[in-house]
């Protein structure tokens, strides 16, 4: 009872980082793309242009916390059953809230897409649900709003009754809920339509799972030494995965937006374009997180391994910051037009 | 017991993909050229704006807005709504008055989705005898309040997000109360 209080307890500022941050990257994101207003043309209100990105980062946010939380379990494995079903307990709760909230973002973004489209003008359920119909995006937010909710079914579920609900399940269903949305977003392109597609799915998704799974790992795990020793090794590889194959989709992608637009040539536009430039803040965040990734994996985890006392929460809170400012430059990012 | 879960579950995976990956992905719309060209001179204003992008437009009643602001700033030009013809966008223009520069705004709706915003300029040498569009007609084409559907049953979009809020905050009660005592 006390134990789960504590790892409960543990280390939830580190949320509010990576959360704040996230919000933060958005805003810098929304300062770099903004624009003097076009004459003559209705402009959204301040409530749809700046609500709209937060929310949709928040959407992500929620998104990643369900996923970090539904891979746990896998990446504690099932060795030490007795000692894990504390945390996992208080995983498996968070994890329950955290789809919640995704399912209400992707519904409130819904909304939000819709007063986008005719700016000044109240929103009717009507006017969504024609959103929903003629609009690509709108069906990929209710789709993302409807697997959230089968995601939350079986977090309560598994609340209920433990780790009986396969945790393969729970993970499966929770990254299959991040699929929709990339589906519809702008960074693929006729010719290359195919790869960029496949390959902007592969970078939502190790992305997800690269920072929820620090997150998982760092927020439930740092007070529980052995613990910690047992799933840091699995998660570091995983990450690993997930920090190459972010580069590759990420470089593959970008390069590909910025080559098929029309106006302007390669160099020009990843330095004059604001496209461009976020591009380069992304790539920024990355060779931030690849070196703090380094640090943990090299000089840290053998201390870990040897259920030492480390200043991994340190490391790994700048870690998670940087990766809540990359995710805010993300939605900026796949909003912004080549120009 | 287990085993059969996980099968039933990935079963229920594979299918959950196939029906949510089906269908297009695209992308954001450019401007790639436009009648006028941006920044050209003219002697006389043309009988329509036309705009043409690398990609097809979602056509749709509303959906997509082009404007002309004259030479004083608050005036407009356009004499309709925008239409679309696959990749073209494009709106009958009146006939121009006083000599100087016509801003063409545009907001069109990308395939993908997202509103795309801009516009282009085009310089009157000579001044024409027209007249701007009348307001009520303005408001028309740009599908602004004043003339659009009197009142369709809409609310505020912070209504939304507040009613948003509670049902979430009645939802995580409910669900904490369903999962049973705190572990």
């Amino acid at each position: 009872m006390s134990q789960t209080r504590t790892t409960a307890t543990a280390r939830p500022h580190l949320v509010a980082v990576l959360v704040a941050c996230s919000v933060v990257g958005v805003l810098i994101g929304l300062t770099i793309v903004a624009t003097e207003p076009v004459p003559g043309l209705p402009e959204p209100g301040a409530v749809v242009r700046v609500g709209l990105p937060v929310v949709r980062v928040l959407l992500d946010m929620s998104a990643v916390i369900t996923v970090g939380l539904c891979l746990l379990p896998l990446v504690i494995g099932f060795d030490r059953p007795k000692l894990a079903e504390p945390v996992l307990a208080v995983a498996r709760r968070v994890a329950m809230v955290a789809a919640l909230v995704w399912a209400t973002a992707a519904l409130v973004a819904l909304v939000l897409q819709t007063a986008e489209l005719k700016p000044g003008q109240n929103v009717s359920a009507a006017a969504v649900l024609e959103y929903v119909d003629t609009v690509g995006a709108g069906k990929a937010l209710l789709f993302v709003a409807i697997f959230a909710l089968i995601s939350f079914a079986l977090s309560l579920w598994s609340v209920r009754v433990g780790e009986l609900v396969p945790a393969e399940l729970r993970a499966a269903v929770a990254m299959f809920a991040l699929l929709p949305l990339p589906v519809t977003g702008h960074a693929t392109n006729w010719r290359w339509h195919d790869f960029t597609m496949i390959s902007m799915e592969l970078h939502v998704l190790s992305a997800a799972a690269w920072t929820g799974g620090l997150g998982a790992v760092v927020v439930l795990l740092s007070a529980n030494r052995t613990l910690l020793a047992l799933a840091l090794p699995r998660f570091s590889r995983l990450a690993t995965i997930c920090l190459l194959v972010v580069t590759a989709t990420g470089v593959f992608n970008g390069a590909v937006e910025l080559l098929v637009n029309p106006t302007h040539s390669l160099w020009t536009a990843l330095f004059t374009t604001s496209y461009g430039v976020l591009l380069v803040l992304k790539t920024a965040c990355l060779i931030g997180l690849a070196a703090l990734g380094a640090t943990i994996r090299w000089r840290l985890m053998p201390a870990i391994a040897a259920h030492q006392r480390t200043a991994l929460l340190g490391w790994a809170t700048m870690e998670l910051g940087i990766m809540g400012l990359a995710f805010g430059f993300a939605v900026i990012l796949s909003r912004a037009p080549v120009s | 017991m287990r085993t059969l879960g996980r099968a039933v579950g990935a079963l229920v995976v594979a299918l959950f993909a196939v029906v949510g990956l089906a269908g297009p992905a695209l992308a954001h719309n450019q401007l790639v050229s436009s009648n006028p060209a941006d920044k050209a001179s003219l002697e006389t204003g043309p009988g329509t704006i036309e705009l043409t992008f690398d990609q097809p437009v979602q056509a749709g009643e509303n959906l997509n807005t082009l404007v002309v602001v004259g030479p004083a700033g608050k005036d407009q030009w356009q004499a309709g709504k925008a239409a679309v013809r696959g990749n073209v966008v494009s709106a009958p223009l009146r006939p121009l008055g006083p000599a100087g520069e016509y801003r063409v705004g545009y907001r069109i709706l990308s395939a993908d989705g997202h509103p795309v915003t801009g516009e282009i300029k085009f310089t009157l040498t000579k001044a024409g005898n027209g007249t701007p569009a009348p307001a009520e007609e303005v408001a028309q084409d740009t599908g602004t309040p004043a003339a659009s559907t009197p009142d369709d049953g809409g609310v505020p979009v912070w209504v939304w997000i507040g009613g948003a809020v509670l049902l979430l905050g009645a939802g995580i009660v409910l669900a904490m109360r369903l999962g049973g005592s705190t572990p």
